[in-house]
């Protein structure tokens, strides 16, 4: 039990105090059994008072702290850091939100507000004055790192990780590596073909005696958690009546890059599988890689004239794919000056819907515009028309750069520009659960600050696998989800939150219903003293306390929300 | 009905002078900064836009290249260097070649060698003619008089006539623009103000009335001396008055047109960094006339003529060169398609009206 309890209650600016009459917070709960300090400071977070408050800790002689500011989200471990830095435990320290739950959630009632942040702050006093001390869980860690993926992408993460001295194990599924790129012939902006590219890639992979190179083999299962992953994998035979062989390795961490699927036309979508004249960019990439002689002959015709359909299967409004696939851009562009610059006397026709070829990739686009393609540009409303009358091809369509005329051209070719779509093949994301954003790829957990981290711990993505990425995107997500999957593990022992579920295995008499309800997998049934029970895997846990109410026998403790702390808290609140 | 895309009409356009204007991303910064654009009407990315399409009805029809004077305002703001204000000088080029039924405008334009054949025959013809009157200089004078009347009634009969038929034809019957006949007459003081004042062009660059106000100077010192020579007989006459008028309306033409030569050696406008032959041979043949013309009078007056008949013959080299060429074919054409493009769009204003 604290009885010696610091309450600080913030300001923030005017965020709270406009509403809040924090004065009158302090006074209501200076008062109560336990507390022997509260201020009001106009900001907590700042460094000034983070200072006060771990000269307070001393000179008072503190054994409890309370911060009534805003979320948790914001600033729960700024002030654990404070009550450390105060040298006590971080785990007594309790949080609790006025600026949320009470000043903006009740600008128009100051009064009620200010009630609600007291009767909220004295609930923070109740758990605090049972607040028990906890220390992180701390468990060994594998040092061998997975790679799951050998396109670029898993390929440069692997490369990487081969560099930090680490054990590498890289898993293909397909029997060659170098993914899609290694199909392409001349890159944009670098003139290398992606076979050569990957071929480089590869032999210095080779060489590295740290890189296990496991093609032709898929995941099948995934057990375990950061640390220590058990990863069973089963080689694909290469012809039929091979031994399929399976193995278990154990990991640390694991980079998943498996990749995306060509976005592939549905049968008439602008004349697609209805004309031989209308292929993909993938097959006119094949084509113009796999061309001979000085002519472009595709299905015995001489090609002259090229449409180009720009963003077909991205960017549709009422379609499932509405984002852009970023690359499509400049990979037509590309091929369409590759084939003018092979190939004599093409024309090309671009018809877009709004040219991104961001960053030095213009450079393309000025290239193909000197080179005298024509750019059309189609709403989506209004999208080109694909006819096919017997040999010929003629599109027609409403160009808004030519302030909506119709126009009309005919095409020997017309290509669509296909984008990126998730792998139909969800295997891998299935067995690490890995959430998948709205574009259905797979998501990181923040965007911008956490953007190779999975919510799954010591699971990272690299490359197309998170959302369309051209090369240089993917390697650089690569290696930055392989330094991140490595300083995960690197130091040999992990740190985990101590605030996890635990079974009173007397009462537990397993029924299941605390692993059905786990989100992360991390129940286990264990036999424990003769009968089965229940049992938590500490380093898988988070807190979540889903499994806690759905108890039968009530035998599910979360630890720092005990029974104790929760019911003397509604006590302070009614 | 959906117009049809010619991407080589981009190819033609190049023999006409169109420097990169393939590389325009359509950003409308062209647009934003020319005068003449408003909310209805678009300069110039509409005529860019129909060049790279290749859509030479919409262009054929289309009076836009001759309303604007080259102020060069979207060459200078363009970030993509796709220079639209010489697309619109070899629009006008194209147009004259389009407007001139006997095509020889179009073969002048293209080709510079088919230009020098030409030049060299009309010089050639010249020098048989002078041989055959035994290089007489009173002689010469004479049939040179009554050459240049010849030669503007025919030009203007036999080409002028019908070009300017072709002209309307093309931009008013074929665009379906139906007024009453009183408004053809009501619409012509447009024609006449922009034949001799240039008025739009002074609209066009504020900045800089001293080029309009010399290339309006030009236009009247070589329409006088036109008429000075032809119908006054200048070279005959024994006025004072009418030999001055003679004397200042060359000396008017050749040294503004040495301003505008080296103007072009310069290149210090944008209408004047891309010089096409026709270009150099309009204003160069001018300067010529002018120039010859005063020398012609003065080896009269200095009695030198007679022993000097070299001077005339190429003053009536130049002349026939002029009348032959440059005025039927060449640029001196500008002159007429310019304020007959203004007179038709008064009229298409009239009907809308």
């Amino acid at each position: 039990m604290k009885e010696r309890i610091g309450v600080y209650i913030c300001h923030c600016g005017g965020n709270i105090s406009d509403y809040v009459d924090v004065e009158k917070v302090r006074q209501a709960v200076e008062h109560e059994t336990g507390v022997a300090m509260a201020r009001t400071t106009v900001f907590a977070c700042s460094d000034a008072n983070q200072n006060d408050m771990v000269e307070d800790i001393r000179t008072h002689n503190l054994d409890g702290v309370i911060v009534a500011s805003c979320s948790p989200k914001l600033h729960l471990t700024t002030f654990r850091n404070v009550t450390e830095r105060g040298e006590l435990n971080k785990y007594t320290y309790v949080h609790t939100n006025i600026r949320e739950q009470a000043s903006w959630a009740h600008s128009d009632d100051k009064e009620g507000a200010t009630d609600k942040a007291i009767r909220l702050v004295k609930a923070a006093i109740a758990k605090s004055r049972y607040a028990e001390p906890l220390h992180p869980n701390l468990f060994e860690a594998e040092k061998t790192i997975a790679v799951i993926g050998a396109g670029i992408a898993g390929m440069k993460a692997a490369a990487s990780l081969a560099d930090k001295q680490t054990e590498v194990l890289l898993i293909e599924k397909e029997h060659r590596v170098g993914g899609h790129t290694a199909t392409w012939g001349p890159l944009a902006m670098s003139e290398e073909s992606g076979s050569a590219l990957t071929e480089r890639i590869y032999n210095d992979l080779l060489r590295r005696e740290n890189v296990t190179i496991m093609n032709g083999t898929e995941v099948i299962s995934s057990k375990g958690s950061i640390g220590n992953f058990t990863l069973k994998v089963r080689k694909r035979p290469l012809k039929e009546g091979d031994p399929v062989e399976t193995a278990e390795f154990t990991v640390g961490s694991v980079v998943v890059a498996t990749g995306f699927d060509s976005y592939q036309p549905k049968e008439g979508e602008f004349g697609f599988a209805q004309s031989d004249n209308v292929i993909t960019l993938p097959d006119f990439r094949h084509l113009i890689d796999h061309a001979e002689g000085k002519e472009l002959i595709y299905n015995g015709k001489k090609i002259r004239n090229i449409a180009y359909i720009y963003c077909v299967g991205s960017r549709q409004t009422n379609g499932e794919n509405s984002y852009c696939s970023r690359f499509c851009c400049t990979s037509a562009i590309h091929a369409s000056i590759l084939a003018k610059k092979r190939f004599g006397k093409i024309n090309n026709y671009h018809l877009n819907r709004g040219i991104r070829t961001y960053g030095k990739q213009e450079l393309l686009y000025a290239e193909s515009l000197a080179l005298g393609d024509l750019y059309l540009q189609w709403a989506e409303e209004t999208p080109p028309a694909v006819v096919t009358e017997g040999k010929k091809t003629t599109i027609t369509l409403r160009d808004i750069l030519s302030a909506n005329r119709d126009l009309e051209l005919e095409a020997d070719l017309v290509v669509l520009v296909t984008g990126m779509v998730p792998r139909a093949d969800n295997k891998v994301g299935t067995l690490f659960k890995l959430p998948k954003g709205r574009d259905r790829f797979f998501n990181e957990v923040h965007m911008k600050l956490r953007p190779v981290e999975t919510v799954i711990d010591g699971v990272t993505i690299a490359g197309s696998c998170q959302g369309p990425k051209n090369i240089s995107e993917s390697v650089n997500s690569a290696l930055s989800a392989a330094t991140k999957s490595y300083s995960l593990i690197s130091k040999g022992t992990l740190e985990t939150e101590p605030i996890v579920a635990e079974v009173n295995s007397d009462l537990c008499s397993w029924c299941g219903k605390c692993a059905e309800a786990c989100p992360f997998d991390a129940i286990l049934q264990q036999e424990v003293g003769g009968k089965m029970v229940a049992v938590v895997n500490n380093s898988v846990c988070k807190g979540c306390g889903m499994c806690a109410p759905v108890c039968p026998p009530d035998a599910i403790n979360l630890i720092n929300y005990s029974s104790e702390e929760i019911m003397s808290m509604i006590d302070a609140l009614a | 009905m959906a117009s049809k895309i010619n991407p080589r009409f981009a190819e033609e356009l190049k023999q006409y002078g169109s420097v990169n204007f393939n590389a325009c991303y359509n950003c409308g910064n062209c647009t934003a900064v020319c005068s003449l654009s408003t909310p209805e009407q678009s300069f110039p990315r509409e005529m860019v836009r129909l060049s790279a399409l290749g859509l030479e009805d919409e262009l054929k029809q289309s009076l836009k290249p001759w309303e604007c004077y080259y102020c060069g305002e979207c060459t200078t703001q363009c970030p993509q260097t796709a220079n639209p204000g010489e697309l619109m000088m070899s629009l006008r080029r194209w147009l004259t070649a389009q407007y001139d039924w006997t095509g020889l405008s179009g073969l002048l334009y293209r080709s510079l060698s088919f230009t020098i054949a030409a030049l060299l025959l009309v010089a050639a013809g010249v020098l048989l003619f002078a041989r055959s009157t035994g290089f007489d200089a009173e002689r010469l004078i004479h049939v040179g008089h009554l050459f240049e009347m010849l030669a503007i009634g025919t030009v203007f009969l036999v080409i002028f006539v019908p070009n300017l038929l072709r002209m309307w034809y093309f931009t008013i019957v074929k665009q379906k623009v139906r007024v009453p006949l009183k408004s053809y007459f009501s619409a012509l003081p447009e024609l006449f103000v922009n034949m001799f004042t240039q008025k739009r062009a002074k609209d066009c660059d504020e900045d800089d009335n001293f080029r309009w106000l010399e290339h309006m100077v030009l236009v009247f010192a070589y329409l006088s001396l036109l008429f000075t020579t032809v119908f006054l007989n200048w070279f005959g006459s024994e006025h004072l008055f009418v030999i001055l008028l003679g004397y200042l309306e060359s000396l008017l033409v050749f040294v503004i047109t040495i301003h505008f030569v080296s103007g072009r050696i310069k290149r210090n406008k944008s209408l004047n960094k891309f010089s096409q032959p026709s270009d150099w041979l309009f204003v160069i043949w001018l300067l010529l006339m002018g120039l010859s013309a005063f020398l012609v009078r003065l080896f009269i007056d200095l009695q030198l003529l007679e022993n000097n008949i070299w001077m005339h013959i190429l003053h009536l080299t130049v002349l026939a060169q002029w009348a032959l060429i440059i005025v039927p074919f060449g640029k001196w054409t500008h002159f007429l398609y310019r304020s007959f493009a203004h007179y038709f769009v008064k009229i298409k204003t009239m009907q809308e009206a």
